[in-house]
């Protein structure tokens, strides 16, 4: 064996019986499998399970009214009431549909939507929502824009881009409707165009005569294109298209009162960031504006157009008020005619809206979107 | 001669499943998948009867029933007298159906000039050297990021839908074709010169002839990117469409539209499928891939 070395080592090599190595090297390998698994286990049952504080997550998308949001919980705002209240919240940042897919699949807590979205998506879809903040009306910052010297009452023919079935769809119908062209109606041509591509599509091709949208989108096309005039915008339809801060009621109203504590912190933070950005306050603007990476003339320019209820006094007053009736009736007559509220829904009322003041648009029996207007009442009498 | 089955042989190779399980098998991952959608569903229905994000079974036959007879929100509503096939006519999911096949075939249509051209690429050298790294680098830029630019130049309308789901898939097809038709032999083409053959004659005579199966294999696999990017352009700026109708279901949670249309879709596209399969083996007895 010594003269053939390379023998000596396919000998040590070399297994003496086959089957049982191969035996061998699957037992060897369930052993270490397993081993590897206790090890997992034995680390994950280590950690303490501690008491952790309750955790309540809020959705934000970019809008005027609701980039507040992320300079609230960037500056330390939220964290101060939230530590007040003994709760843990959570911003997050979405683009609009999927904020609103993310709280009616209940994987988040609250989310900021307009009032027609509360009324389409959770509140028909069967989540009971509650609207806890008031934030702001859109006060011109959805316009309908038009070339050539358009007047409203030629546009049937015109293809019109727009998001359809979103407040700009709602826009250009009180338009028509204002102007007593409420029969013109089934006439119009939608072309529905993503918000990502509508100011592209508008500015590139000239013969795209119509278009509905928000700012910074409007003022992104009016600045580049002289030729384009609005035709009408939110400012003449005021507290109609509200921004809100819209919870679930069943966390509102979970046993242990934890989401009480989270409504109140949330209010709290939101009027003290409010009276910030309502005082112009320089940190305040430039971190809503960082929010959608604006420039602060541009985050500016979009806030002169959206009136805010800096005041919880108006929040609150305007809440408990007959106008928000009459404004959300308008909202839910729209949503039924367009089968926003379901497809198989028989009736308007069989989504019904119930107030602070205990009156209920709708059947009593079938309310799914409440108005809260405690919170706002606290905070505007200092109790928050 | 069945042999006795042993557990083994389910990782084994040289196996030869009874019929029974060659056709039953298959189906279990299906049965898992309803099973799982079923327990989801009726969860979130227990929690919430009303819930529109997992519809349950009821809902998804309201909602097929829906799209099926009734007209599509913009358009006029039907006589209440009108027959079956009327109805079925003019519904919403015809419409649709209509609109998006238009813009698919229109598309199907325009890439057979592109693998033609691929063709030519593998068999003309000068053509190869001419467009081949052209097509190369242009398969490399995303197509959706040109969306915007093809709005500019093409307008809303159909065009720049139908120029997207070219650009898309055009340079895939391309060079495929042309790295299929570069496999024939080169010994065929000579012989077919010294049979007193002319170019034309070799390209489309020998070379297209015989790679033509495969051709059609590679437009089959291409058959998926094309919808897809049939259905960003339509997500994106439409009036009509399939992808269009699933974008506004979309916005109010009607998950009991959407989903019978993605079957639809989907049964669509197998029967487009099976349709050029078929063809291929009706056309193309002889060949046998291995």
């Amino acid at each position: 064996m010594q003269r053939y070395p390379s023998a000596l080592i396919f000998r040590v090599m070399k297994p003496s019986n086959p089957a049982q190595s191969k035996r061998g090297l699957r037992t060897r390998f369930a052993a270490c499998g397993i081993a590897l698994l206790l090890a997992f286990v034995v680390c994950w049952s280590a950690v303490p399970a501690q008491a952790a504080p309750p955790t309540f997550t809020v959705g934000w998308s970019v809008y005027a009214g609701w980039n507040p949001y992320f300079y609230m919980a960037k500056s330390g705002i939220l964290k101060r009431w939230a530590d007040k209240y003994g709760v843990v919240i959570k911003v997050q940042r979405f683009d609009y549909a999927a904020s609103l897919d993310a709280f009616v699949a209940k994987n988040i807590d609250a989310c900021t939507m307009t009032n027609m979205e509360a009324l389409d998506m959770p509140a028909a879809a069967g989540v009971d929502s509650t609207v806890v903040l008031v934030g702001d009306y859109s006060n011109g910052n959805d316009a309908v824009l038009a070339r050539n010297n358009l007047t409203l009452a030629q546009l049937p023919s015109k293809p019109i881009l727009l998001v359809q079935k979103t407040v700009s769809e709602y826009l250009l119908e009180r338009a028509m409707v204002l102007n007593g062209l409420e029969s013109q109606l089934p006439r119009l041509k939608l072309l529905n165009t993503s918000d990502s591509d509508i100011v592209g599509a508008f500015l590139g091709d000239k013969s795209n005569q119509v278009a509905v949208t928000w700012k910074p989108l409007v003022s992104n096309i009016v600045d580049q294109d002289k030729g384009v005039k609005s035709l009408f915008d939110s400012s003449h339809i005021p507290e109609e298209i509200l921004d809100l801060l819209v919870v679930r009621t069943d966390v509102l109203k979970r046993p242990d009162g934890s989401g009480l504590k989270f409504a109140k912190a949330i209010a709290g933070a939101w009027y003290e960031t409010v009276a910030q950005i309502a005082a112009a306050n320089a940190a305040a603007i430039s971190g809503s504006a960082a929010a959608s990476s604006d420039s602060v003339a541009s985050y500016k320019e979009q806030l002169r157009t959206t009136f805010l209820y800096s005041s919880p006094q108006a929040a609150a007053q305007f809440t408990q008020s007959g106008e928000l009736k009459q404004k959300m009736d308008l909202v839910r007559q729209f949503c039924f005619h367009h089968g926003l509220l379901g497809q198989n829904v028989q009736s308007v009322d069989d989504v019904a809206i119930l107030y602070p003041d205990g009156a209920i648009q709708g059947k009593k029996d079938r309310v799914r979107l409440r108005v809260d207007a405690t919170y706002m009442q606290l905070a505007a009498q200092g109790k928050l | 001669m069945a042999q006795a089955f042993r557990v083994s042989d389910l990782t084994g190779i040289q196996v030869r499943p009874a019929r029974l399980w060659t056709h039953s098998l298959s189906w279990i991952l299906f049965v898992t998948g309803i099973a799982l959608y079923a327990h989801f569903s009726i969860v979130r229905h227990q929690e919430n009867p009303e819930d529109r994000v997992i519809p349950s079974a009821t809902q998804l036959v309201q909602g097929l029933k829906s799209s099926v007879l009734e007209p599509a929100e913009e358009d006029d509503p039907l006589d209440p007298g009108a027959t079956l096939l009327e109805q079925v006519r003019h519904s919403m999911i015809w419409k649709d159906t209509a609109s998006s096949a238009g813009r698919f075939f229109i598309a199907l249509l325009l890439l057979i000039p592109a693998m033609l051209l691929g063709m030519h690429m593998a068999v003309f050298p000068y053509a190869g050297a001419f467009f081949l790294r052209f097509v190369l680098f242009f398969d490399k830029i995303v197509a959706l990021s040109l969306l915007p630019i093809l709005f500019i130049v093409f307008g809303i309308g159909e065009w720049s839908k139908i120029m997207l789901m070219f650009i898309g898939v055009a340079p895939t097809l391309m060079l495929d074709t042309y790295n299929i038709a570069g496999g024939v032999p080169r010994e065929q083409s000579v012989k077919a010169f010294t049979l007193k053959s002319t170019n034309l004659d070799v390209a489309y005579r020998v070379v297209l002839k015989q790679v033509l199966p495969q051709l059609i294999n590679s437009l089959r696999l291409n058959l998926k990117p094309l919808a897809l990017f049939l259905f960003a352009g339509e997500m994106i700026a439409s009036t009509d469409g399939l992808a269009y109708r699933i974008a506004i279901m979309r916005r109010h949670m009607g998950m009991d539209i959407i989903i019978p249309y993605l079957l639809w879709v989907a049964l669509l596209l197998f029967m487009l499928d099976a349709l050029l399969r078929i063809t291929n083996r009706r056309l193309h007895p002889w060949y046998q891939p291995l």
